[in-house]
């Protein structure tokens, strides 16, 4: 059995966090569950988890140990919790967002207090700066997206100026090519976008472009302060729910 | 990637040859080698022996018996009996003769330079007496048969008494000679004095001899002409029959290149063997223990060892996803009919097989691309993360592989035939039976038309929108169980062959009998011959980097590729990235006219006709877009394909993602004068006329109607050509492109020299009118400063210069600082006013290169892989080493490197033939001019030498420059040019030595 934990405080942001743990779990074909750590009451939780129809486990304790214990759980094979902020303010991702994601090799899905996901998921962008070790982290999560039948979008944001531009008419069609053969391997059908620039703001620039369900990005692991930048500026501004897959 | 360094030799044994191996010999002969080459001491040869070399011969070992007997009577000894075997090499160790013996016949092979010293003997011999008088010893000195190589000097001794060793001696040492080494030394210094540099000395106590040559010298020799057939001197077993009276029965052991090979002293008496050299016990039964173990292992289809020639092999180590597929490109075999990439044989995650065929797309218009065909080289499945090895040797196109441990071992060789071409065979040995899988596989990018079985042979066939592709194959498995095959016993081995056949405008039918025909042939014959054709193929192309051994490999690797990727018969359209992959749709560019075929025009001809046939038989769609561009004559086009209609995309994303028109299929109409130019580069190195008159006068005449179309003539009476597009395609569309228009004036006015030659009914008028409009054709030069403005209006631009803007160069500048900021500025893509100088230097104003290259090369961004090969040619010329070889080394890294992020989708065929033009033309300095050849030779401090190889007007060249002396040898009279005074070469090498600025000829 596969389980998908939704992460819920007890506030506003827990109806969005378990919307999107359903349909993350119907994609997965996995079992929602709601979890919430007791720290000032439970009543939004457990409202919200009754009305999203998800059974609710309460535990009390560090949340961030807490939550990283049920993680853990050997049929627990992703987490969605939710991006603590004011709705329309700025929203750090928060330190339990962060902690877990650099505690656990799972994916960790971040939900923002104003997404509104949808409850089936259509289509995933996935940001790739194109260094080898995030390439292959992230061929789970297109491995996944592909078993799940959605539509996955990589943008890969170069932050170099390459040496050569031959034929351009030619040049980025290889080059293309060779990025998913290298890289998407097991996704033949995904969309290959390529940028040049800042990668947060190229990846931003494309999720407002293609209107993506998630965005995953990469997230270094062990926690890295001086790592992990992208990813962070990506959590921060993201409209969307952000998928961070543990980087070496 | 690695370069695998020479294998270390096992350490020459003396009386004990150490462990013996299962098949009862040493260990260092447990294994197969390629060649045997017997070095007898006397003509005569056992009938045992006989019997077995004949054997081995028959069995696809080259063979080659050396012993002191004219050719006719070695001849009578061996002949060879198998029709269908390599050649059996005779030679003659002490005169030096040589014949090689095959199906066709006798054929005499020049195994040593002719010699012109012969004279210098007798002068050698005079010296040394007198130097022996002056020690009080008498001579006497035989007269030197005519044409003789050697000359006697006898010593002549008090007569009273029996000449004992100790005697003779003492009579030395009476005398102040300090023995016989000693006497060898006096020999030496005189035969120097006399102008031999290299004598040979043999020396008893009464009796010197100095020769020009000895058998050392001949089995050298033979040596050479093995590696002419391919054979690596590594491959070669020499088995010295060292019975008493061998003369110099030590050259193995002196002699550096027999210490390559293997080799085995047997019959050597008491006299202990020198270092290398294993002498065996055993006489005549260890002969055919020897033999016969040879014989067995090609009986039993063993491998061929993997090649350790430094600069000779690219050998990729594992299996990594992120390279795989470059290294794959990187492996690719060809035969220029055929590319098939070099991928592991066993299914594994990632890995991609393919098979191309010269100029069979499917597909149309700009989305045409090269068809896959059936793959032949796959076998079974192999865990991920299992054990991988390849190495492919350049010099013979073999991809060894050694992949997987224990008893999942594969090992294996492949090639796709040159000698045979469209055969690809496949040899594989496994330690279990496991599951080869069918002899074909359809093909990963492209849907099976039909398959089906025919006999033993299994055929599939892929279509394209025309055309398409077919293979049949043809494989065999056996068992080996026999105890003395040491490490082979008890594998199974597989011999595959699968032959391909594919036309660009029809289906071909399956062809299981071409299949079933040539496995009858054997993989060992075929793989001699192939290798043999390859080496035939280095034997008039190779370059030789003395000093830098990186850039060696790099060169060669390109050469490789380059010869590989183009067929010498029919046509043969080279596409950007030649048969090495599939990117660019296999699209022609000016990347074939100018860059690939002046290597071929200069090393393979057959090759760049057969480029130049591609664009003939297109010529009337060249016809027709003029037409259609309201314009007179041919306008080839920038990008083609099956048809020689333009097949340029009109619009493309960008790496940043942009939408960008795409205009080069419009504008850059210089592709129209390279096709020409090409033609004459071709005519120019082969002095054939047949096609100067023909084929290529009509070229001419058809482009030069195109310009004199196009040009249009201001009220001032000055010519122009508006709205192109040069090579540096950051700026479009611009006016007077220097290099177009130069091009076109170097075009309009070949084309009136031809008209003129030709038989004088032509068009007067207009063969006047091409004059007075290449005569008006504005170039953009200024006198003043020297430089060639780009294009009307550059020196206006903003003046950017990339060399210090940029964080790094090569750069796409246009992704840097945006299309139209580099639209605005004096930034370029590639070489454009300076392919002036590269392509046209008689078109140039003189003393314009330097001004030129410091303008603009500062202005470069080499954001084109075409660039710093150009780049490192006309900085060769300029004597700016420094910057020249920075850019070398970039063009000849361009692939193995992967500096684009895109070789997995093939090579860059432009930029390896760039390579060799910089090679060729700035350093070498190489270049036809009215039916001579031009020499003037540069060298960079790092290097002591640089040796070329090419074919002019039929005749093969050897040119070698070393620090302040050049040389050339021909095979046949060739007019040189060299330091601007001309030669004629002879049967002896011209050798030249640096005086100053100028070549001085050495006598």
């Amino acid at each position: 059995m596969k389980t998908i934990i939704a992460a819920i405080d007890n506030s506003a942001a827990a109806r969005p966090v378990l919307v999107m743990t359903q349909a993350v779990a119907t994609a997965l074909a996995a079992t929602p569950q709601a979890v919430h750590v007791i720290e000032d009451g439970a009543q939004t939780a457990r409202a919200s988890a009754e009305a999203a129809g998800a059974a609710l486990r309460t535990l009390s304790g560090d949340p961030v140990e807490q939550l990283a214990r049920v993680v853990a759980e050997e049929d627990v094979v992703a987490l969605v919790l939710g991006a603590r902020g004011r709705v329309g303010g700025p929203r750090p991702a928060g330190h339990l967002a962060l902690a877990l994601a650099g505690r656990t090799d799972k994916p960790v899905v971040v939900v923002p207090p104003d997404a509104r996901p949808p409850k089936l998921l259509r289509r995933v962008l996935v940001a790739m700066e194109g260094s080898p070790g995030k390439a292959r982290t992230l061929r789970r999560t297109i491995q996944l997206s592909t078993d799940a039948g959605l539509e996955i979008v990589v943008v890969h944001v170069d932050e170099e100026i390459p040496s050569f531009t031959d034929q351009i008419q030619h040049e980025t069609t290889a080059y293309a090519r060779e990025f998913l053969a290298r890289h998407v391997l097991d996704a033949p059908r995904a969309r290959l976008e390529l940028r040049i620039g800042i990668p947060a703001a190229e990846v931003l620039t494309a999720v407002e472009e293609f209107h993506p369900d998630l965005v995953a990005v990469g997230w270094p692991q062990p926690d890295d302060p001086s790592r992990g930048a992208v990813a962070r500026e990506i959590l921060d501004r993201s409209p969307v729910p952000v998928l961070l897959l543990a980087v070496a | 990637m690695s370069s695998p360094g020479r294998t270390r030799r096992p350490a020459g044994v003396s009386r004990d040859p150490g462990q013996t191996g299962r098949s009862g010999l040493p260990p260092a002969l447990d294994r197969r080698f390629e060649a045997v080459v017997l070095w007898s001491a006397k003509p005569s040869l056992a009938a045992g022996t006989a019997h077995d070399l004949l054997a081995l011969h028959g069995a696809g070992s080259t063979v080659a018996w050396l012993a002191p007997a004219s050719t006719d009577r070695l001849a009578e000894r061996l002949t060879a009996t198998t029709p269908d075997a390599p050649a059996l090499l005779l030679a003659d160790s002490g005169g030096g003769s040589a014949v090689s013996v095959d199906r066709s016949g006798t054929c005499r092979l020049e195994l040593l330079p002719a010699e012109s010293r012969p004279a210098a003997l007798d002068r050698a011999a005079r010296v040394f007496a007198r130097r022996l008088a002056g020690l009080g010893i008498s001579t006497f000195l035989p007269p030197r048969a005519a044409g003789s190589l050697s000359t006697s000097i006898e010593l002549v001794r008090d007569p009273t008494g029996p000449a004992t060793r100790p005697r003779r001696t003492r009579f030395l040492l009476q005398h102040g000679v300090a023995g016989v080494s000693q006497l060898v030394e006096l020999a030496v210094d005189a035969a120097r004095q006399a102008g031999i540099d290299d004598p040979r000395v043999t020396a008893e106590d009464d009796h010197v001899v100095i020769a020009l040559r000895d058998a050392g010298d001949v089995a050298v020799g033979v040596l050479h002409e093995l590696w002419r057939r391919g054979v690596d001197p590594q491959e070669v077993l020499t088995v010295v029959d060292g019975s008493p009276g061998l003369p110099r029965w030590s050259a193995p052991v002196v002699v550096p290149d027999i210490r390559e090979t293997t080799v085995v002293l047997v019959n050597g008496g008491r006299r202990p063997p020198g270092a290398a050299v294993m002498a065996l016990s055993g006489g005549t039964a260890r002969m055919h223990q020897l033999l016969a173990d040879q014989l067995r292992r090609r009986r039993r289809r063993s491998l061929p060892a993997v090649p350790t020639r430094a600069g000779w092999s690219l050998g990729v180590e594992g299996f990594d996803l992120e390279s795989e597929r470059v290294h794959e490109a990187l492996l690719t075999l060809a035969d220029g009919h055929v590319g098939m990439s070099g991928a592991p044989l066993a299914e594994r995650a990632g890995r991609h097989p393919w098979v191309v065929a010269r100029g069979v797309y499917t597909g149309d218009g700009s989305a045409s691309h090269l068809l896959t065909g059936p793959v032949a080289f796959a076998l079974g499945r192999m865990p991920d993360g299992a054990p991988l090895q390849r190495v492919l040797d350049l010099r013979t196109a073999v991809l060894h592989e050694v992949a997987g441990a224990g008893g999942d071992l594969v090992e294996s060789v492949r090639f796709v035939s040159l000698a045979r071409p469209t055969t690809a065979v496949l040899r594989a040995r496994t330690l279990s039976p496991g599951r080869p899988g069918p002899p074909l596989l359809p093909a990963t990018d492209d849907p099976t038309h039909d398959a089906g079985r025919a006999g033993d042979a299994t055929w599939i066939r892929v279509a394209g929108s025309a055309g398409g592709i077919t293979a049949a194959a043809v494989q065999t498995r056996s068992r080996r169980s026999h105890p003395m095959e040491g490490a082979d016993a008890g594998t199974w081995v597989l011999d595959r062959v699968a032959v391909y056949d594919s036309d660009p405008d029809a289906l071909p039918d399956p062809a299981p009998a071409a299949a079933a025909r040539a496995a009858t042939v054997g993989v060992d014959r075929l793989l001699a011959d192939h290798r043999r054709a390859w080496a035939r193929r280095w034997e008039d192309a190779d370059v030789a980097i003395e000093g830098d051994d990186e850039l060696q490999l790099g060169v060669r690797f390109a050469l490789f590729h380059l010869m590989a990727s183009v067929a010498d018969g029919g046509e043969a359209p080279v596409g950007a990235r030649g048969l090495t992959g599939m990117g660019y749709g296999g699209h022609v560019f000016w990347d074939a006219d100018t860059f690939v075929l002046p290597f071929l025009a200069a090393t393979h001809p057959a090759a760049a006709r057969s480029m130049l046939e591609y664009r003939l038989r297109r010529l009337p769609a060249a016809l027709d877009a003029a037409r259609s561009f309201g314009r007179a004559g041919a306008r080839f086009p920038w990008e083609s394909a099956r048809t020689g209609r333009d097949v340029t995309p009109r619009s493309a994303r960008d790496r940043s993602g942009r939408i960008v028109p795409i205009r080069t299929g419009q504008l850059e109409e210089h592709i129209v004068a390279q096709v020409p130019w090409a033609a004459c580069c071709y005519v120019d190195w082969t002095g054939d006329e047949e096609f100067a008159r023909g084929p290529c006068r009509r070229i001419l005449v058809e482009t030069a109607r195109y310009w004199a179309s196009r040009i249009r003539v201001d009220a001032d009476g000055s010519a122009h050509i508006y709205g192109v597009v040069g090579p540096d395609e950051y700026h479009e569309p611009v006016d007077d492109n220097a290099f177009t228009n130069v091009m076109a004036r170097w075009n309009l006015r070949r084309a009136a020299e031809a008209v003129e030659a030709a038989d004088g009914n032509d068009d007067v008028g207009e063969r006047q009118h091409w004059v007075e409009l290449a005569d008006a054709l504005f170039d953009g030069y200024d006198a003043d400063t020297g430089i060639y403005e780009q294009f009307a209006g550059f020196g206006r631009l903003e003046p950017l210069i990339i060399a210090e803007l940029a964080p790094r160069r090569p750069i796409a500048a246009d992704l840097l600082l945006g299309v139209e900021r580099t639209r605005g500025a004096q930034v370029i893509k590639q070489a454009d006013a300076l392919m002036i100088h590269h392509l046209l230097p008689d078109e140039a104003a003189s003393g314009s290169l330097e001004p030129n290259l410091r303008y603009y090369e500062p202005r470069t961004a080499h954001g084109s892989s075409l660039s710093p090969a150009i780049h490192a040619s006309l900085q060769a010329r300029a004597r700016d080493f420094d910057r020249s070889l920075e850019a070398l080394r970039i063009a000849a890294r361009m692939d193995l490197d992967d500096l684009t992020g895109s070789s997995a989708q093939g090579l860059h065929l432009a930029t390896m033939g760039g390579t060799w033009q910089a090679l060729a033309f700035g350093f070498m300095g190489l270049r036809p001019a009215g039916g001579m050849l031009c020499v003037d030779p540069v060298l960079p401090p790092s290097w002591s030498a640089l040796e070329m190889r090419v074919r002019f007007r039929g005749s093969s060249v050897l040119l070698r420059k070393e620090r302040a002396r050049l040389s050339l040898s021909t095979d046949r009279p060739v007019s040189v040019v060299v330091g601007g005074t001309p030669y004629v070469t002879g049967r002896r090498d011209l050798v030249f030595r640096r005086r100053g600025a100028s070549w001085e000829p050495m006598p």
